[in-house]
């Protein structure tokens, strides 16, 4: 049996919510894989499974979306950077787009739950680290 | 033929080797394993253990890793390998399309260098 634990339940993310993110993670910053396994936690995704990470930015690597290059490390082995691409930048909109539907369709779900049932108040998501 | 006798697809060989180093030469830039087993690069790779394992045997053999019996690292060949394939596959994506070329492109000669130029990298891309 686990142990009991203060950690928020696991999220129910949407289908294929790594690819908007990491897409928007790049936006925001060019980074390298290790980076964008640290920030992503703040969308509900572990670091038990690099290998998602790994197979999600080739295929964006593959569709134009990214591109990434070999950066030297002054201490350690090179990094692959990744950036962002226009198409990329076209991509994250259109994934906006849906997501901002989709939580209009989650809200009338909450919406009409919450009057049978009041949900706990949900708690604040951690900061980005400086 | 690998170590167990078995005889492989060679074209399956390359392009699994390639998966592999590269797999291994990313995790290991990123410092996330420099020596992962078996189960930890099937997983990484999304593949059953039983399909990779044979290959990690294969490519011991082949001298791009080497092996303490548990976990696999990257032998001084398989690292070149490893960023040189990982380099190359990306190459396509990153080579000038028509009307990105260098300003001393044959193609800004005339409108029909720019057409011949525009027909050859689609015709490059779709090879």
């Amino acid at each position: 049996m686990s142990a009991p634990s203060d950690a928020p339940p696991p999220a129910a993310l949407p289908k294929n919510f790594l690819r908007p993110c990491l897409l928007l993670l790049l936006r925001e910053q060019p980074a390298h894989g290790y980076d964008l396994l640290e920030r992503l936690r703040h969308f509900g995704f572990g670091r038990e499974d690099p290998g998602r990470l790994y197979r999600a930015l080739r295929a964006l690597e593959g569709e134009d979306l990214v591109h990434s290059a070999w950066e030297p490390s002054g201490s350690g082995p090179d990094r692959r950077t990744y950036t962002l691409t226009r198409p990329g930048m076209e991509a994250l909109h259109a994934a906006a787009l849906e997501l901002r539907t989709t939580r209009g369709i989650l809200d009338v779900f909450l919406s009409r739950f919450s009057e049978f049932v009041a949900l706990e108040p949900q708690l604040e998501p951690a900061p980005e680290p400086s | 033929m690998d170590p167990q006798g078995m005889v492989m697809d060679e074209l399956e060989v390359l392009r699994v080797r390639d998966e592999v180093l590269q797999a291994m030469y990313w995790m290991r830039s990123e410092g996330i394993s420099e020596r992962p087993t078996a189960d930890e690069l099937a997983r990484f790779m999304a593949m059953n253990r039983s399909t990779v394992q044979p290959f990690l045997e294969r490519f011991v053999a082949d001298d791009l890793l080497e092996t303490d019996g548990t976990s696999f690292t990257l032998s001084p060949k398989g690292l070149n390998d490893g960023k040189r394939t990982f380099a190359d596959e990306m190459a396509d994506l990153t080579k000038p399309t028509h009307g990105e070329c260098d300003e001393d492109c044959w193609c800004h000669d005339s409108p029909e260098a720019a057409a011949d130029c525009l027909h050859n990298k689609k015709h490059v891309s779709s090879v």
